[in-house]
C-alpha cells in the first residue's frame, strides 16, 4: 500500500475504531455495518483533516469503499 | 506567566480526528457522564465535539452524548423527564422557532410570513420556556442562543435591521433572560461564541442542505466547547494578590507622592483605574483580594485615605507591605486566606516579582500588568473576570472577605487570651444545622470546591449529589456558623445514611474558614444524637490535601485514619473536648418526614 493508503487506513481506523486493520482495504460500506451516512461524513472531514484538502459534499455517494476514495484521494493529490 | 494573550475560556481548539480519538479513549468502566444534546438539526459532530470537549474535563468519567430526533428540539426537552441524567445541553437556532426559518423548508418567504414567524416565534418561545421549568431540578440545562445569520426573507436590504427581526432578537433575549433568572438554565454568553469561533463563516448551507448540519466544523466545536463549559464549569479562582505601584496605580507612591499616584481619565492612567473597579467588583461577589507591595506601608495608608480610590479598603485584607521579597507577602497572604497557590492569581507590573513569586510558589497564576497596552490591558481584565466569574452569587459570597479578617482578629484574640479554653467559652459561638440543606446550590459548591477538610476528595455532579441525597434513610446537614467576630456563613456540609445504628457518611467538608472552633466536633455530636447511631463508618480516602481532616481523625481516634475509618459513640464521648457552642436546628422534623 502507498503512502496515501495507509494515511487514508489510518483516518479509517478513527473512523471505525472496531474495524481489524486487515478489513480495512477491502472495507466498504456493505462491508462495514457501521459504515451509515453519518460515518460518512465524519469520514470526509477526518480525511480532510488528515490530507488538509476540501472534500466535496457532492462526492458522498460515490465515495463508498476504501478503494474508491483511495483512488480518489490519489488522483486529488496528484493535481495538487 | 502570562502577558496578556487572553484566552477565552473554551478556546481549545479541536479538529475532528482528534475529537473522536478522545471520545474513543474514555475509561471502559468509568460512571458514566449522560448529557442529552437537544438540537433540531443534525448533530453530527456538534456531538462529536461535545463528548470530546466533555470527556477532557471529565477524564474519569464515561460521557454520554444522546442527542434528540431531527427537528424536535421543544419535544426532546419535553421529552426529558429523566432525573438520572446529569445535563441538557440546547442549541437553539432560527430554525427552531419557525420552519420557515430554515433554509431547509419549503415555506414561503412572502410578504405576510414576517409577522407570522415573529408570532410562532414567541410561542414556541414559550413553549421551550416551559419545558425547561419542568425539567428535573437538580439536572443542568445549558442553552446556546442562535447564532446563524436568519434568512434573507425580511423587506430590508441586509445591512439594515428589520422591525421584525428585532422582535425575534428582542424575544430571544427576553426569552433567555427569564430563564436565567428563575436559574433554570445557563445561557451561553451568543458574542463571546462568535468571537472565540473562527473568523470564517459559522453557517454552511452545503452542509445544511445536504446533511442537516448547518454549522461548519470550526463553529460546531466552538459552539461545544462553550457548551461543555458551562455544563462543566471549571472552579473559580479564589483570590487575586495585586501589587501596587504601576498596577494598582500609576506612579511609585514613595517618590511622587500619595497624593499624585493616579487612575483617572485626566491623567491618562484610566487603566489602573478599570484595574481597580474590576477588583472591587470581584471582592464584592466574593473574591478575596490581597496586597503584596514591596512599599511603605505609612504612604500606602495615605493612598487607601484618599477619596477617590476606587478599591476602597475595606474591600482589600489582607495588605502585606513591606520590602522583603514578595514570595513572603504571598505566603503570608495565602496563610490568612488558608487556601492553596493554585487557587490564586498574583498580578504585578514587573516580570521579575512574579517570577520571583512564581517560583516559591508553584501552581500560582501569575498576570503581567500591561502598563501602557491597553488591548493587552482589556484581556487581562476579561481574563481575571474569566478565572474569578461565578455562574452565580450566593450570600455566603458577600461575606467571605469580613468572614476572613474576623477569622484573623479571631485569632489574634484566642493568642491573646489566658488560655484556649477561656477564649472559646468567651466566643459567644452559634452553630445551626440545616436538616433540609440537600439542594441549596452552597452545599453542593462546598462540597465541590473544599479539599482540606475534605473526607475523601469526592466531586459530585448534581445528578449525583441529588441521587446520594434522596436515597432511603439519607441524612445530609449543613452547619453555619457565627461568634461575637461575626458570621462565617455556611461552613460545613455531611452527608450519608443511616443503616439501624450505624450511619455511613460518605461525604464530609468543612471550609478552612471554620479551623479551630470545634465546629466538627459539634457536627459529630449533633449527628450521634440526631440518627441515634452508635457507630460511624467514614468513606475514608487520603489525599494530597485532606491533612487536617487527618490530623482531626489522628485527635478523636488515636491513630492514622485509614479506609475502614469506624468511630463508635462511646469513642467519640470520650475525647470530646468542652463545645461551648449555642446549637440551633433547621428543618430536622421536615428531613426526617
Amino acid at each position: 500500500m502507498d503512502d496515501t493508503g495507509r494515511r487514508l487506513a489510518g483516518c479509517f481506523q478513527v473512523v471505525f475504531p472496531n474495524l481489524r486493520e486487515a478489513e480495512i482495504p477491502s472495507a466498504s460500506q456493505q462491508t462495514v455495518a457501521a459504515w451509515d451516512s453519518v460515518a460518512a461524513i465524519i469520514m470526509m472531514n477526518v480525511i480532510e483533516d488528515e490530507f488538509a484538502l476540501q472534500m466535496d459534499l457532492d462526492d458522498l455517494a460515490d465515495l463508498d469503499s476504501f478503494a474508491k476514495i483511495h483512488t480518489h484521494l490519489q488522483k486529488r493529490l496528484q493535481v495538487a | 506567566m502570562q502577558n496578556c494573550n487572553f484566552v477565552p475560556q473554551g478556546e481549545n481548539v479541536l479538529k475532528i480526528t482528534e475529537a473522536l480519538k478522545i471520545t474513543q479513549s474514555t475509561p471502559v468502566n468509568a460512571h458514566p457522564f449522560c448529557v442529552v444534546l437537544a438540537c433540531g438539526f443534525t448533530p453530527l459532530h456538534l456531538q462529536t465535539f461535545l463528548s470530546a470537549h466533555l470527556q477532557q474535563s471529565l477524564p474519569n468519567r464515561k460521557v454520554v452524548v444522546a442527542p434528540g430526533l431531527y427537528g424536535t428540539l421543544a419535544e426532546t426537552l419535553e421529552a426529558t423527564s429523566d432525573a438520572a441524567i446529569d445535563g441538557i445541553a440546547v442549541a437553539l437556532e432560527w430554525s427552531d422557532l419557525d420552519a420557515r426559518l430554515d433554509f431547509r423548508s419549503a415555506g414561503s418567504w412572502g410578504r405576510s410570513a414576517a409577522a407570522e414567524i415573529v408570532a410562532n416565534a414567541q410561542a414556541m418561545l414559550d413553549r421551550l420556556a416551559a419545558a425547561i421549568a419542568r425539567v428535573p431540578s437538580g439536572v443542568r440545562v445549558v442553552l446556546s442562543l442562535p447564532t446563524l445569520p436568519l434568512p434573507p426573507l425580511f423587506h430590508t436590504p441586509g445591512w439594515q435591521a428589520s422591525e421584525e427581526e428585532l422582535h425575534l432578537e428582542s424575544k430571544i433575549f427576553r426569552f433567555a433572560a427569564a430563564v436565567t433568572q428563575s436559574a433554570r438554565a445557563t445561557v451561553i454568553n451568543v458574542r463571546r461564541l462568535l468571537e472565540v469561533s473562527s473568523p470564517g463563516p459559522h453557517f454552511d448551507l452545503k452542509s445544511h442542505l445536504h446533511t442537516g448540519l448547518p454549522y461548519t466544523t470550526p463553529h460546531a466545536d466552538r459552539v461545544a466547547s462553550q457548551l461543555a463549559l458551562a455544563l462543566v464549569p471549571p472552579a473559580p479562582k479564589k483570590g487575586i494578590i495585586s501589587d501596587l505601584d504601576d498596577t494598582l496605580w500609576n506612579g511609585i507612591a514613595g517618590e511622587v507622592g500619595p497624593e499624585n499616584v493616579s487612575w483617572d481619565m485626566a491623567s491618562h492612567s484610566h487603566l489602573h483605574g478599570l484595574y481597580q473597579k474590576l477588583l472591587a467588583s470581584l471582592s464584592e461577589h466574593g473574591t478575596l483580594v490581597g496586597i503584596a507591595s514591596k512599599n511603605d506601608p505609612k504612604v500606602v495608608a495615605r493612598v487607601f485615605e484618599r477619596e477617590d480610590i476606587l478599591l476602597r479598603p475595606e474591600q482589600v485584607f489582607p495588605l502585606e507591605v513591606n520590602w522583603n521579597a514578595k514570595s513572603g507577602s504571598v505566603s503570608r497572604i495565602l496563610g490568612t486566606w488558608n487556601i492553596a497557590a493554585d487557587s490564586v492569581i498574583f498580578v504585578d507590573n514587573s516580570p521579575m516579582e512574579l517570577a520571583e513569586v512564581a517560583a516559591v510558589h508553584p501552581g500560582i497564576e501569575c498576570v503581567l500588568f500591561p502598563k501602557n497596552d491597553y488591548a493587552a490591558g482589556l484581556a487581562m481584565l476579561r481574563q481575571l473576570r474569566d478565572a474569578c466569574g461565578k455562574q452565580r452569587v450566593s450570600s455566603d459570597d458577600a461575606l467571605r472577605l469580613e468572614s476572613i479578617r474576623q477569622g484573623a482578629a479571631f485569632r489574634v484574640q484566642a493568642a491573646a487570651a489566658a488560655t484556649p479554653e477561656s477564649f472559646l467559652a468567651q466566643a459567644e459561638a452559634i452553630v445551626t444545622f440545616d436538616f433540609g440543606c440537600a439542594a441549596e446550590p452552597r452545599v453542593l459548591e462546598l462540597v465541590n470546591k473544599t479539599n482540606q477538610f475534605n473526607l475523601n476528595g469526592r466531586r459530585f455532579s448534581t445528578a449525583d449529589w441529588r441521587s446520594l441525597t434522596s436515597q432511603p434513610d439519607a441524612v445530609v446537614l449543613s452547619a453555619s456558623y457565627e461568634d461575637k467576630f461575626g458570621p462565617l456563613g455556611t461552613i460545613a456540609v455531611v452527608a450519608g445514611a443511616v443503616h439501624g445504628k450505624r450511619l455511613a457518611i460518605e461525604t464530609w467538608v468543612m471550609s478552612c474558614r471554620a479551623f479551630a472552633r470545634r465546629i466538627e466536633q459539634q457536627t459529630l455530636k449533633m449527628l450521634f444524637a440526631s440518627t441515634g447511631a452508635e457507630e460511624v463508618d467514614f468513606d475514608f480516602v487520603h489525599t494530597a490535601k485532606n491533612g487536617p481532616l487527618q490530623e482531626f481523625f489522628a485527635a478523636v481516634t488515636g491513630e492514622q485514619p485509614t479506609a475502614q475509618l469506624r468511630l463508635r459513640r462511646a469513642q467519640f464521648d470520650g475525647s470530646c473536648p468542652a463545645l461551648y457552642h449555642a446549637v440551633r436546628e433547621l428543618r430536622r422534623a421536615e428531613a426526617h418526614g
